[in-house]
């Protein structure tokens, strides 16, 4: 009830905006309103302290807070593992629209006789308040990779059984230890992508390859950089060779020191890329990836790269959930996106190279030629995916943009 | 609620009985008095305690809020003079907005009330019109107006006053003039209500005394508008002060505001305590300045007298 306030209404209206410029993908934007999960769900004990006594509201945070882990176990038993357990005869999918092929789902219904309800969110917000801290009525979901760590601690996502995702062996050799979610224990994989570099070729004559393109005096006032602390960081942190991650204070600031000098030469930090680019302000600018099909719809030939330094990659999960209503629909339905044909399937909808190795022999040969969805190994040797920082770590971070910013 | 009721009935019970139209009288007022002291208690002093509450806890682990350690330390952090450069452009941004909405707030209302006949109430909707369409759009088009290839760099271009286009959007300008063009009606609105209440006879007064139509401005309809301008500078001052959206859509890397700093703790930094501390701080300063501005006027309006 108290879950939408103070700042969460206005993105909200920001989102409305960006439906106004014709956009359909880039959910990176929505990232930041993550932080509105632990949040939210951390302040309903303490209204509710509030309004009944004062002496338990200490109590009842601080109770929960360690012994997550443990004590909302019990519901998530997984699926006994016996050979071949049946599946329930319905599952619920929490999804993005447009981000599962219908074929997809058509044969997982055919094949094991299970009703497929699928619902939709149109922003990480509004999925994790429907998720909940048990799934609520969903089986299956998408949450991004960094907020698995904080779901799994929270005991909102569910254990995989790996006895029922025979499949998983067609994931590539780079995803089997993802930082995220160290073995796939509790998520697969499901989508990634990169954030990068993007030009309107009629400004730019010249072909960039390096981030420090958005550090070129030529540009002058139209450049921009996403308005995300941590993408920022990451792009400049990897520019001076250091990890997009990084702990050290002393790298930290020697990128601040970087970022001061770029500010004077910056447009705006917006996470409206789509906006910035097509209104002619920005001619290159920081986006993430996906972002660049809605701005071709405007500019044709807008131009795309990965820095030759390296970038910045993110990822879509698949989860279960403690409370999930059909635990071993939601298995058997994990196996099924891990098939080749059907993870190839879905990169065919929506332009988003998956995990999957084995599925690249069924991939539309257009996306594979692409070397912004599908780049060289070279070059996806050189991506980092962005890990949820420790607090302390954050804190640095955050207050040197607030820096920078002001 | 209750708050209110217990006047009524305490002072009840020592009147006599013979006083029983005062009392229905005063247990009617304070009936209607229930839903608007009910709307702030739940709307304003809850929140406001919340935010209080949340400010004083801190993290766990999992970013959640916790009261297990209450303290002021998120005040002690909210002093951070990296706030400086963002709490002043607020300051700027809302003094500037202010004095805009004033000088041109001011002329149209004063229109509005003098010649504005018996198309009064239908000016008075068009000066309001606009709140029928979100704030958000309503902002959202001045980045079609004035961003590289919009209407205005087109026109300028098309005039021949310029070849390429110059920069309008995501600068001190851009942001004024949306912030401007977003709390006008808050001025208007309270202006046009003192200068209506204006008795005419008071401005022909002061002509017959020999007054210029200067003086008779400065020294009768001024003065007696005060009210109304100090109302509008209120009105407009503390919402620019806490604007957050106008300088996101419409600012450069120069125009961040404390509000989004707030926003950033909130969201960016999963930090609520630390963020509540921080609005809650930026609130008590608006209000202590606020309550000295009116003071000082009213003291300054009771001197002019």
């Amino acid at each position: 009830m108290t879950d939408r306030h103070d700042g969460s209404s206005i993105d909200l209206e920001k989102e409305l905006v960006r439906y106004m410029v014709e956009h359909r993908i880039s959910r990176r934007y929505l990232l930041e309103r993550i932080a509105l999960v632990g949040g939210a769900a951390a302040l309903a004990p303490i209204i509710a302290a509030c309004t009944s006594s004062g002496g338990s509201a200490s109590a009842a945070p601080s109770s929960a807070a360690p012994s997550v882990a443990a004590s909302v176990a019990p519901p998530s038993a997984s699926p006994s593992p016996t050979a071949q357990p049946s599946p329930e005869g319905a599952l619920n999918i929490l999804n993005w629209t447009d981000y599962l092929a219908d074929d997809v789902i058509k044969s997982f219904e055919d094949q094991f006789s299970v009703k497929v309800t699928q619902s939709f969110f149109s922003t990480t917000d509004e999925m994790y308040q429907k998720i909940g801290e048990d799934g609520g009525d969903y089986d299956i979901s998408f949450p991004i990779s960094v907020d698995v760590p904080n779901m799994v601690e929270r005991g909102v996502i569910a254990k995989l059984d790996k006895s029922m995702l025979p499949n998983i062996v067609n994931l590539g050799q780079e995803w089997a230890n993802p930082g995220y979610d160290p073995g796939n224990t509790y998520t697969v994989p499901y989508m990634w992508w990169t954030t990068g570099v993007g030009y309107d070729p009629k400004r730019i004559k010249e072909e960039p390859t390096s981030s420090k393109a958005l550090w070129d005096a030529r540009w002058k006032q139209h450049i921009s950089m996403l308005d995300d602390w941590q993408e920022v960081f990451g792009l400049t942190l990897i520019q001076q060779g250091h990890s997009a991650n990084s702990t050290n204070t002393a790298e930290m600031d020697q990128a601040l020191a970087l970022l001061e000098q770029q500010k004077p030469l910056v447009r705006t930090y917006s996470t409206d890329t789509i906006g910035t680019m097509t209104s002619g302000d920005v001619w290159i600018g920081h986006i993430w990836g996906a972002d660049r099909f809605a701005i071709q719809e405007t500019i044709p030939d807008f131009a795309y790269y990965i820095p030759e330094e390296g970038g910045v990659k993110g990822s879509d999960t698949v989860a279960t959930f403690t409370g999930s209503p059909h635990p071993v629909a939601a298995q058997l339905f994990i196996n099924h996106l891990l098939d080749a044909h059907n993870s190839a399937a879905n990169t065919n909808l929506i332009y988003y190279m998956g995990p999957n190795a084995a599925a690249k022999e069924f991939i539309d040969p257009a996306i594979l030629s692409d070397p912004t969805i599908n780049p060289d190994q070279e070059i996806v040797d050189k991506l980092e995916e962005l890990l949820r920082l420790d607090q302390s770590v954050r804190d640095e971070y955050l207050s040197r943009w607030q820096q920078l910013r002001g | 609620m209750g708050a209110a009721v217990q006047p009524a009935e305490a002072s009840a019970a020592s009147t006599p009985v013979a006083d029983a139209p005062g009392r229905i009288a005063r247990l009617r007022a304070a009936a209607l008095v229930l839903p608007g002291v009910g709307w702030l208690v739940l709307f304003f002093i809850v929140p406001l305690l919340l935010i209080f509450v949340v400010s004083l806890g801190s993290r766990d682990a999992l970013d959640r809020i916790t009261l297990a350690n209450p303290s002021l330390d998120n005040y002690a952090k909210a002093f951070d003079p990296v706030f400086i450069p963002t709490f002043l452009n607020s300051i700027r941004f809302a003094t500037i907005t202010t004095i805009l909405s004033l000088a041109i707030g001011y002329p149209i209302a004063y229109w509005i009330s003098r010649y504005g006949g018996r198309h009064k109430v239908l000016l008075i909707i068009l000066v309001m019109l606009p709140f029928w369409t979100s704030y958000l759009i309503r902002t959202y088009s001045w980045i079609i107006l004035l961003r590289d290839n919009g209407v205005v760099n087109s026109l300028l271009q098309a005039f021949g006053l310029t070849s390429e286009p110059i920069i309008l959007m995501n600068t001190d300008l851009s942001v004024i003039l949306g912030m401007t063009y977003g709390f006008l009606p808050f001025a208007i609105l309270p202006l046009f209500v003192s200068i209506d209440r204006l008795d005419p006879n008071l401005i022909a007064a002061g002509r017959d005394l020999y007054a210029s139509g200067r003086d008779a401005f400065l020294h009768v309809t001024l003065p007696l508008t005060m009210p109304g301008i100090v109302a509008a500078a209120l009105l407009t001052f503390i919402p620019a002060l806490g604007d957050f959206v106008t300088p996101d859509l419409l600012g450069g890397p120069g125009t961040t505001t404390i509000a989004k700093n707030i926003q950033e703790l909130f969201l960016a930094g999963r930090d609520w305590p630390y963020g509540a501390a921080l609005g809650f701080v930026l609130m008590i300063v608006t209000l202590t300045g606020t309550l000295v501005a009116l003071r000082t006027l009213r003291r300054e309006v009771a001197g002019g007298d």
